[in-house]
């Protein structure tokens, strides 16, 4: 028998579409690293936001002073981001879709030119590049404009738009980072308890935007990374027509279904909206949902939204950060998975990274170890499920372990010359 | 117009996972049935036009990566020369709008860079990018 007639294998299938939701996931976190490893040779840089408005850290303070200064930190960060993600479920419920849509290509654009910006800046300096600021300008634009259109249409090439969201989320992320330590570790646990609290809860806002967004059958504008879907080799040419209506809803039928579905793209919700100058505030907000796809011909298939947390980074005052995480199924498998939850991975392996490599691997692995647990409960599931309380538990628990823990030994037995 | 190419994908190893070769008939080579990249989950030709015109004008707003964008999204059609008549023009200026102006702006690029102050003089330290930046301050927070 020819290889059409080989079953696919379990392997095939599955592994397939878990390495295209894995691998850039593991690429996110490996720009992060490497942004971290490279710009941040000193650890004095900080910035205010809203997640340092309670308390700035000084590394003169008492541990149990800078506790509860992590703490009151988180708190007034996770109350922010309730606030914008109601804010956000009545906008949507109120139909304001096409503001959304353009407060998330006007947010991917601060991330994309400002964010993107300085962090090239630092770069430029850092290395003394002789480039001139005409040229800087052009590419900054070109690649700022193009970040916007990928992100606010949906018909764009599957490669570029994926390409775009996972460098928004590095670009977050690292700024992320430059947090002061005490308020990054407290802050992933209260995102990851914020995250678990808002999607299953009958109360959470996202539970209740993803109910929204079901029930009338549209998408929910967010920033949302989509898996390509696997096509399954079955027969012959039916698959064709039939699957060109799965990735993002592109082809369908009945015309206005097209009217409701926007670009199943993704929205980014900005809650804070000053924008101020290059220094002074940079909003960013994103929403990353998951929309599920939706066949039209075959009405089965309806796939768990996926729900994020909106996520703003702001260098300012008013910086707010609205991450939308989650997971969820696309109609044909394809995974989908909140931009939210690429920032706070990427965060939590650039902060181990700002410590040791050792630290950095221990990070990966327990966060690819959380992602494959909620991919399982998420098929055992089949709805939306938030994806980051297991795999953060892991990573800071993996962190911690490995900082007090591991390396004592590991470099004992190393000066040592005991080796395994 | 797509479902009579439709019976040719059946042809031996049509191979369909392979996402970026949507024309999987080696047979029939000139005739690529989706006109974008991403073959089935891309648009059909219709949206095509519209989308490949409306990229082509955009680009002429200084944004040569967008027509690279261009290019690369309907990259069957710039392959296969026959194909798709009423696209092709736009891909094809895009494709030269995008040559040109990299050569104009790497060719600017490298001179600056590589001419440095020598053949600049004081006018090189004032455009070049770091300085701008500190004199701007943009930097100025870390």
């Amino acid at each position: 028998m020819d290889q059409n007639q080989r079953p696919k294998t379990l392997l095939d299938s599955l592994g397939e579409e878990i390495i295209r939701i894995l691998a850039p996931v593991s690429i996110c976190m490996f720009l992060v690293v490497l942004l971290v490893s490279i710009l941040n040779s000193n650890s004095s840089t900080s910035v205010t936001s809203i997640a340092t408005i309670a308390y700035a850290e000084t590394s003169s303070d008492s541990s149990w002073d800078k506790f509860v200064g992590a703490l009151l930190n988180s708190l007034a960060f996770v109350a922010v981001v309730t606030v914008v993600t109601f804010i956000l479920v009545l906008l949507f419920y109120l139909r304001c879709t096409k503001f959304l849509k353009i407060y998330m290509g006007f947010s991917s654009f601060v991330v994309l030119g400002f964010m993107g910006g300085e962090i090239a800046l630092i770069f430029i300096e850092k290395f003394s590049v002789p480039i001139d600021c005409i040229t800087f300008l052009v590419v900054l634009f070109n690649f700022a404009a193009v970040g916007v259109l990928a992100v606010f249409m949906s018909q764009m090439a599957i490669f570029v738009t994926q390409g775009y969201l996972v460098l928004i989320g590095m670009l977050v992320a690292y700024w992320f980072t430059l947090l002061p330590e005490w308020t990054t570790w407290v802050l992933l646990v209260a995102m990851a308890l914020y995250d678990l609290a808002a999607v299953l809860l009958p109360v959470g806002p996202l539970r209740l935007l993803v109910e929204l967004a079901v029930s009338r059958d549209e998408d929910i504008p967010a920033l949302v990374y989509e898996a390509r879907p696997v096509t399954h080799r079955d027969s012959g040419s039916g698959e064709n027509t039939v699957q060109r209506r799965v990735w993002r809803e592109r082809r369908n039928v009945r015309q206005d279904l097209e009217d409701n579905l926007n670009l199943n793209g993704n929205v980014v919700s900005d809650a804070n909206s000053s924008v101020g100058t290059v220094q002074s505030s940079h909003n960013d907000t994103r929403i990353a949902r998951v929309e599920e796809g939706q066949v039209s011909e075959r009405d089965a298939e309806l796939s768990a939204p996926l729900i994020d947390h909106r996520m703003n980074g702001q260098d300012g005052t008013s910086a707010e950060s609205l991450v939308l995480e989650g997971m969820g199924l696309g109609s044909s498998g394809a995974i989908k998975l909140g931009l939210g939850d690429f920032i706070f991975y990427s965060v939590l392996v650039g902060r181990a990274a700002m410590y040791d490599f050792m630290a950095v691997y221990a990070c990966y692995l327990a966060i690819v170890a959380g992602l494959g647990i909620t991919l399982m409960l998420l098929a055992f599931y089949q709805k939306a499920l938030p994806a980051l309380p297991v795999s953060i538990a892991l990573g800071v628990l993996f962190y911690f372990l490995t900082r007090f823990l591991l390396e004592v030994f590991i470099v004992q037995c190393s000066l040592n010359l005991v080796m395994f | 117009m797509e479902a009579s190419q439709a019976p040719s994908n059946a042809t031996p190893n049509p191979n369909p996972n392979n996402d970026f070769t949507n024309n999987g008939n080696s047979i029939l080579s000139s005739t690529p049935v989706w006109p974008t990249i991403d073959g089935p989950f891309g648009l059909s030709e219709e949206e095509s036009l519209s989308y490949a015109r409306r990229f082509y004008k955009f680009g002429y707003a200084l944004l040569p990566w967008l027509w690279a964008v261009n290019c690369f999204y309907f990259w069957p059609v710039l392959r296969h020369s026959r194909s798709f008549p009423r696209i092709r023009p736009y891909v094809l200026r895009s494709a030269v709008g995008f040559t040109v102006f990299s050569a104009l702006l790497s060719s600017w690029a490298l001179t600056f860079a590589i001419g440095g102050e020598r053949l600049f003089g004081p006018i090189w330290d004032q455009l070049v990018m770091y300085n701008v930046a500190d004199q701007l301050g943009l930097t100025g927070w870390s």
